[in-house]
């Protein structure tokens, strides 16, 4: 469904993306690793046109383009295919929960209000938040803004969602509960491409595990075989930290 | 020091019927100058390179000169200037000189301020974060639908204690447009002073109606600033 074939981002001098490809298909999990600065949030970003890479394909369905030379249209078309959940939000803050939902139905997609106004409370229901309909971001915990921001990114009914490390600006305690709307997403057959240093979440729902560093994939492999039996001695040093940290958060 | 009291009353009276003219001065010069200071910010926030060093060169010149220089230098030149557009270019029989001394005024106090609220409104949008634009984007919303909708309603939450400083401080150098033989508060009182040499109970009369049109500008602006920021109010839990 979605086929991104060697993707090269620059930021002046400095490489971030040297050759990535990534194929993803309808009701894939697939959860990215990798070490602070290996460029992950810039790959999910190049998917979504909010960075343009400068080499590299992308393929969406029937849409079937290079990153440097899509089209206004093309990029809409693909923005308007996926939803985007950002490491801190990014929540409007002029715009109540639900308003921050129906904005880009009705506005972005020109969807008649009554009809973006129920499917916006149908997708903050989703995420349990259907108390908290008008209430405003500054109102709202981390948890609570951050599923708006689930909320948000689902209304529009997106063919791929991606998230960019969506729980770790979140306090410890309020991690869970956007794990689990994000859980019940893949249960409902989401198609979802997840940043995350949640392995408890990678290993429950994902069905393919991409470690990354350096700006390429060093492997790929489902939960099982990456986790059990990584091969490359980059994946085998990253996941000793992770683990030791996720084990010494846990006593 | 004595002070003439009844000289005083009555100059407050006379120096009231000031007040439209100042007012007139500042609420023209702001409808004229916030739409242009707006779309000023906007061109160069949105890159214009051409545009934006002009704009900039514009900005600094006003803010590098006195609003006095400002307003000589323009009442000596603006007239011969209007009076040759006129007469030599539009071949228009208007007689300059016989002009209402308020459009001076106008004109004068909008270069100044355009260049004021100009500043004002660019680093108003700045401050909104580039995630709300990123969020936008990936919500669906082209990049125009984003500052119309997220962008510049929180600039201009932003922006409204400047924008009340900046009426403040035009509200106060419209005193200034005695110096064009504008009838304002200033003019009035200075005039009623000096026929009997009542310098300091003129001023004083001018100050007082000042300090109380002042307030009445912060207050009008409070009430805005108040509902319009309603977004930006933590409940506390
Ligand atoms: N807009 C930018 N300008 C310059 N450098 C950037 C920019 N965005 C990211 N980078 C750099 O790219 C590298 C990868 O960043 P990022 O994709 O955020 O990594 P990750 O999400 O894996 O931690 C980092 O070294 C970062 O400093
Ligand atoms: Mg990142």
């Amino acid at each position: 469904m979605l086929e991104i074939n060697n993707v090269h981002k620059s930021f002046g001098k400095n490489q971030i993306l040297k050759g990535v490809d990534l194929n993803v298909e309808k009701g894939d999990i697939i959860v990215i690793l990798g070490p602070s600065g290996s460029g992950k949030t810039t790959l999910l970003r190049c998917i979504n046109f909010l960075e343009r890479a400068e080499e590299g394909t992308i393929n969406f369905d029937e849409i079937h383009t290079s990153f440097k030379g899509a089209s206004k249209q093309d990029i809409s078309r693909i923005r308007k295919r996926t939803g985007f959940v950002f490491q801190n939000y990014n929540l409007f803050a002029n715009k109540t929960a639900l308003q921050n939902v129906t904005e880009g139905l009705i506005v972005g997609r020109k969807i008649p209000k009554d009809e973006a106004i129920r499917r916006g409370k149908q997708a903050l229901d989703k995420v349990g938040l259907s108390d908290r309909y008008d209430y405003y971001p500054s109102q709202l915990s981390g948890g609570q803004q951050q599923r708006v921001g689930i909320a948000r990114a689902i209304a529009a009914e997106p063919d791929v969602i991606l998230f960019d490390e969506p729980t770790s600006a979140l306090d410890p305690e309020l991690v869970g509960e956007v794990l689990g709307v994000m859980k019940s997403l893949a249960k409902e057959g989401a198609t979802m491409i997840v940043v995350t240093h949640e392995m408890g979440f990678a290993q429950d729902v994902a069905n393919e595990v991409v470690f990354m560093d350096g700006g390429v994939i060093v492997e790929k492999g489902t939960p099982s075989e990456l986790f059990s039996r990584p091969k490359d001695e980059r994946t085998i040093q990253f996941l000793k930290r992770i683990i030791r940290e996720d084990f010494d958060y846990s006593i | 020091m004595n002070l003439n009291l009844s000289f005083m009353a009555e100059t407050f009276v006379h120096a009231l019927t000031g007040i439209p003219t100042t007012l007139k001065i500042t609420l023209v010069t702001m409808l004229i100058s916030a739409p242009l200071g707006f779309f000023m910010a906007l061109g160069r926030m949105k890159g214009n390179k051409g545009g934006g060093r002009l704009a900039a060169l514009y900005v600094s010149f006003i803010r590098g000169t006195p609003v006095v220089l400002q307003i000589l230098f323009m009442y000596s030149l603006l007239p011969s200037l209007l009076n040759y557009l006129f007469k030599s270019i539009l071949h228009l029989n208007i007689n300059i000189f016989r002009m209402d001394p308020i459009v001076y005024a106008y004109i004068v106090f909008s270069l100044n301020t355009t260049a004021i609220l100009s500043e004002v409104f660019r680093s108003a949008l700045m401050s909104v974060g580039h995630g709300q634009m990123e969020a936008a984007l990936a919500s669906g919303l082209s990049s125009s639908q984003a500052y119309r909708r997220i962008i510049i309603p929180q600039g201009l939450v932003v922006a409204l204690p400047n924008i009340c400083n900046t009426t403040i401080n035009l509200l106060k150098s419209t005193s200034l447009a005695f110096m064009m033989t504008v009838k304002d508060i200033m003019a009035i009182a200075k005039m009623d002073a000096a026929y009997g040499y009542n310098y300091i109970e003129a001023y004083l009369v001018v100050l007082v109606i000042y300090i109380i049109l002042c307030t009445l500008v912060q207050i009008l602006f409070k009430v805005m600033e108040g509902s319009l920021s309603g977004y930006r109010r933590r409940i506390t839990a």
